[in-house]
């Protein structure tokens, strides 16, 4: 698949929308073909695969030249640092092949100058990487993820904040505030896969608040925060509240510098736009008042510093957006007034625009058709 | 069936075609055009002259000369298809030789490496053999003779052969799977089992060859 093929189906798409529904089904088998399969199928002789992969040096030394080249990563480490992260046709890839190839792009690299050269006395910056889908956006905070980890930051990452604004089975009313609702196995999952991710971070960051959980139940001052983990497994009831304690733990203990903290959500329109949940009195909830949005939206203010916020916008998994709704503005609605315009542009989008300032404020990357692939 | 002795029929390509018998067919292989005039065969050239003056005949668009296309592909394909679908099937086949490769990928990265050689990882060759493996050599017919009907042994014409295959495996695929199993990841499974001689599709063939060897004593009622 060449750029120009990408970029004809996808006008053609967008004019002859009657034909969305027949075409749908075979536009997804096309897409489910990653390049380098089908290169193999379309020879007819026994050859195997070829990837171009090439021997990277570390991480740390990616720059502008390596832009383009793909760079595994060892199957072990991904168990370690994605127990969640990856998108699902990803972990299918490294299913078939044996072997985890992340892409090296522009975005990515541009994030890493930001993060290496930000002053972490300053308060948090946030970023903000858009696109229009399938553009590589997921991707790209994975490779960002992977790099913090191995710099040895603690990785918060949420995977898709969609998940927890619908579908949710088991709504309770939370026992700590009455007008806030948990969601005690979407809190659980994600408590399980933070574990598996941050073992040691979670030995060394000491609670600084003594929490009570029930009649019997609490957590000291000063004991480790994986206790509060387990509490959370061990007691659905009060994996939501785990979620937020941890949170709020993190966010404190970041600032006095012991460690670094990295926010990586994924689908960050999910937390101000609109959910799919109803109370049992069929009344709608807005994310608000979910427990788990009111945590992390608390984590994304720029009123800590000693870490930075990475997120993604996506339109795949949200709720009551059009297909076409990529940009900021379209996707966050009213919170996206005081973004300041694109730190850089790709392509022939918009040419006029100037850098924005990283300090404080917030930076957006855009990724369009020249990134697939 | 047996044809019937009374009609002498020609071989044409649809029985209702409205073209003039002095149209040709199109010639789709790109190979012929490229090479140079000399070495041509007597024959091809005289072809190639008579086709500068007779008219020839449209080509039907599933016809093709691209190296991708592969007529027993399209003809599964069509078999396939309902209700004119062809979009859908046309997926369906694709995410069928996706399938394919994904399973004998994983089967290649987990083996040693001197049995690496022997596994097959192109999905194109895995369908051919599948198909060929499933082509019963020999077919039943009933012959009305004296009143009685009976199965007589025949041998098959190749289109018969490749059309039984091909009907056996998609009603086998249709049929026989689980109410949450799509059909890729079933025809999938069951082309690698014909590939490897085991299945119930090849089961079936077995079965028909064993019941023609049973009534090879009706095999003097065949006429043609």
């Amino acid at each position: 698949f060449t750029l120009n093929a990408w970029k004809s189906a996808d006008s053609i798409e967008q004019g002859t929308k009657s034909f969305k529904a027949l075409h749908k089904a075979a536009k997804k088998a096309r897409q489910s073909l990653a390049q380098k399969l089908v290169k193999v199928t379309q020879e007819r002789h026994q050859t195997f695969l070829s990837v171009t992969v090439c021997v990277l040096p570390s991480q740390a030394k990616h720059s502008e030249h390596h832009e383009g080249r793909h760079y595994s990563i060892p199957l072990e480490e991904v168990k370690a640092v994605f127990p969640h992260g990856l998108p699902s046709r990803f972990q299918q890839q490294i299913k078939t092949f044996n072997e985890a190839c992340l892409m090296v792009r522009k975005p990515a690299l541009e994030l890493f100058t930001y993060l290496k050269s930000s002053n972490f006395a300053h308060p948090a910056v946030r970023y903000v990487i858009y696109g229009e889908k399938g553009t590589g956006k997921t991707m790209t905070l994975c490779h960002v993820v992977h790099y913090c980890a191995r710099q040895g930051w603690l990785v918060l990452h949420i995977p898709d904040a969609h998940l927890w604004v619908k579908n949710c089975k088991e709504l309770m009313k939370s026992s700590y505030k009455e007008e806030r609702l948990d969601q005690p196995l979407q809190a659980s999952v994600w408590l399980k896969n933070f574990k598996a991710s941050n073992e040691r971070f979670l030995k060394e960051i000491k609670t600084q608040k003594t929490y009570v959980w029930g009649k019997q139940e609490s957590t000291e001052e000063g004991r480790p925060l994986g206790e509060v983990v387990e509490q959370g497994l061990a007691r659905t009831r009060n994996a939501s509240d785990a979620v937020g304690v941890v949170l709020k733990e993190l966010k404190q203990q970041c600032q006095r510098g012991s460690f670094r903290l990295l926010v990586a959500v994924d689908g960050v329109n999910a937390l101000w736009g609109r959910t799919t949940l109803k109370r049992e009195d069929k009344s709608p909830v807005s994310p608000g008042e979910l427990t788990l949005v009111y945590n992390l939206r608390k984590l994304m203010m720029n009123n800590w510093n000693g870490g930075a916020i990475v997120t993604t916008l996506s339109q795949t998994g949200s709720l009551f957006k059009p297909r076409s709704a990529y940009l900021p503005q379209e996707l966050l609605g009213k919170v996206s007034h005081g973004l300041p315009p694109p730190s850089f542009t790709m392509g022939n989008r918009n040419p006029g625009w100037g850098t924005a300032s990283g300090h404080g404020g917030r930076v957006c990357f855009s990724l369009s058709s020249h990134n697939i692939l | 069936r047996p044809p019937s002795p009374l009609v002498r029929c020609r071989l044409t390509q649809v029985r209702w075609s409205r073209y003039n018998p002095s149209f040709i067919e199109p010639e789709v292989n790109k190979e012929l055009y490229q090479k140079p005039w000399e070495e041509l065969s007597e024959e091809e050239k005289k072809k190639l002259e008579l086709k500068a003056v007779q008219p020839i005949k449209a080509a039907p668009p599933s016809l093709s000369s691209s190296v991708f296309s592969d007529p027993m592909v399209s003809k599964f394909t069509n078999m396939m298809m309902k209700g004119g679908n062809k979009v859908l099937a046309r997926s369906l086949m694709s995410q069928t030789l996706e399938a394919i490769k994904r399973k004998q990928l994983e089967k290649y990265h987990k083996a040693p490496e001197d049995e690496k050689e022997t596994i097959e990882c192109n999905p194109y060759v895995i369908f051919h053999q599948a198909l060929k493996n499933c082509q019963p050599i020999i077919g039943l017919s009933s012959i009305t003779k004296g009143g009685k009907t009976y199965q007589v042994p025949v041998p098959l014409k190749d289109n018969r052969k490749r059309f039984l295959a091909m009907k056996w495996l998609i009603t086998e695929c249709r049929e026989n799977k689980n109410r949450r199993m799509l059909m890729p990841e079933k025809l999938s499974l069951e082309l690698l089992q014909a590939f490897n001689n085991e299945g119930p599709i090849i089961k079936k063939k077995h079965m028909l060859h064993k019941m023609a060897e049973a009534n090879r004593a009706y095999a003097h009622f065949r006429w043609w």
